[in-house]
């Protein structure tokens, strides 16, 4: 029987898979809810002042909106959530050497050229 | 060495007339080897762009030329943005098409998305344009080189996947990708979904925190 865009993908169809993909249909929540997401991004810089983000929270606000579109597009449109965990360990360990990377660099100029940005 | 070349034409031959299923692939992990490339290339990527954000954020103040603020039109920044996240949505459905056998629908879903990246690509060439009028070129400041660096090279890379998806589309259109070799979509699908997360990134760290 052929499978239509209502029905999930079969594992044993798959490769690496541990879980059957998802139906369509989700793939198109998924991309409305990350549209919401970048609205409110927008949002933040149109309206500076609004209490849930205004101050110093917008960066955080920003930070976790960032946070949740990454790790949904990595989950569902990358399938990282039906693969073999080893797919997520790799990428897994990608971020983390990036991550260090960064406080590497920022602790290198803060200790040892302080001045240099600005 | 007939022997050899006698076994390698059977299993070609046998490759070709494989059923729909993807076969167990014979290695430690039971993924193929191109797919676990494709992540390992991925997660190596993180550092490039890690590298390249780290620099961006040390250098993001301009001792002189236009600041960010100055001239980053967000509006603009935030269409093209969600052109790129659209893009991804049709890539993913490209996928799901080829892994349902259904060539057509990958197709269209294929072309759609190499549409959106060269709108995505486009835009980022108007903008830089207006920067480089408006008096922000590449050695102008410190700010100026780290932030082309970073988007040029996040362009570079939407560029390298229109090239992918358009040669996707032409091989399919010559029959090169039945079902069984539905892998390739899904992998050239991480290359762009990748490229697409690292936009996330960049459009809240570089455009929008202040």
């Amino acid at each position: 029987m052929a499978i239509t865009s209502h029905d999930p993908i079969p594992t044993s169809q798959l490769d690496g898979a541990v879980k059957d993909y998802s139906r369509d249909k989700v793939y198109v929540l998924t991309a409305l809810f990350l549209g919401v997401l970048t609205i409110i991004e927008v949002l933040t810089y149109a309206f500076p002042d609004f209490p849930a983000w205004s101050g110093n929270l917008v960066i955080l606000t920003l930070m976790i909106l960032m946070a949740v579109k990454f790790f949904t597009v990595v989950y569902i449109f990358m399938h990282l959530r039906f693969d073999k965990p080893i797919l997520s360990w790799i990428f897994w360990a990608g971020l983390v050497l990036a991550l260090g990377v960064y406080l590497a660099a920022m602790c290198t100029f803060r200790i040892f050229w302080p001045e240099s940005h600005g | 060495m007939a022997n050899a070349v006698q076994a390698h034409e059977s299993v070609a031959e046998a490759d070709a007339h494989a059923p729909h299923a993807h076969i167990e692939h014979d290695t430690n992990t039971g993924i193929s080897n191109t797919k676990l490339g494709m992540w390992l290339f991925l997660a190596s990527e993180c550092l490039l762009f890690g590298g390249l954000i780290t620099t961006y954020l040390l250098y993001k103040r301009p001792l002189e030329g236009p600041t960010p603020t100055e001239i980053f039109d967000i509006p603009f920044t935030s269409t093209s943005s969600f052109v790129l996240l659209m893009s991804s949505l049709t890539m993913v459905l490209a996928v799901s098409a080829i892994e349902r056998g259904d060539h057509q629908r990958m197709r269209i879903w294929l072309g759609a998305t190499a549409l959106l990246g060269a709108t995505f690509v486009s835009g980022q060439i108007y903008e830089f344009t207006v920067f480089v009028r408006e008096g922000l070129g590449f050695t102008t400041s410190r700010f100026s080189s780290a932030f082309y660096t970073l988007t040029g090279f996040h362009g570079v890379h939407v560029t390298i996947g229109i090239i992918m998806l358009v040669s996707l589309v032409l091989l399919s259109l010559r029959g090169k990708i039945p079902e069984h070799r539905s892998e390739t979509v899904e992998i050239v699908g991480l290359y762009w979904h990748f490229v697409d997360v690292v936009w996330i990134f960049i459009f809240a760290v570089v455009y929008l925190i202040p």
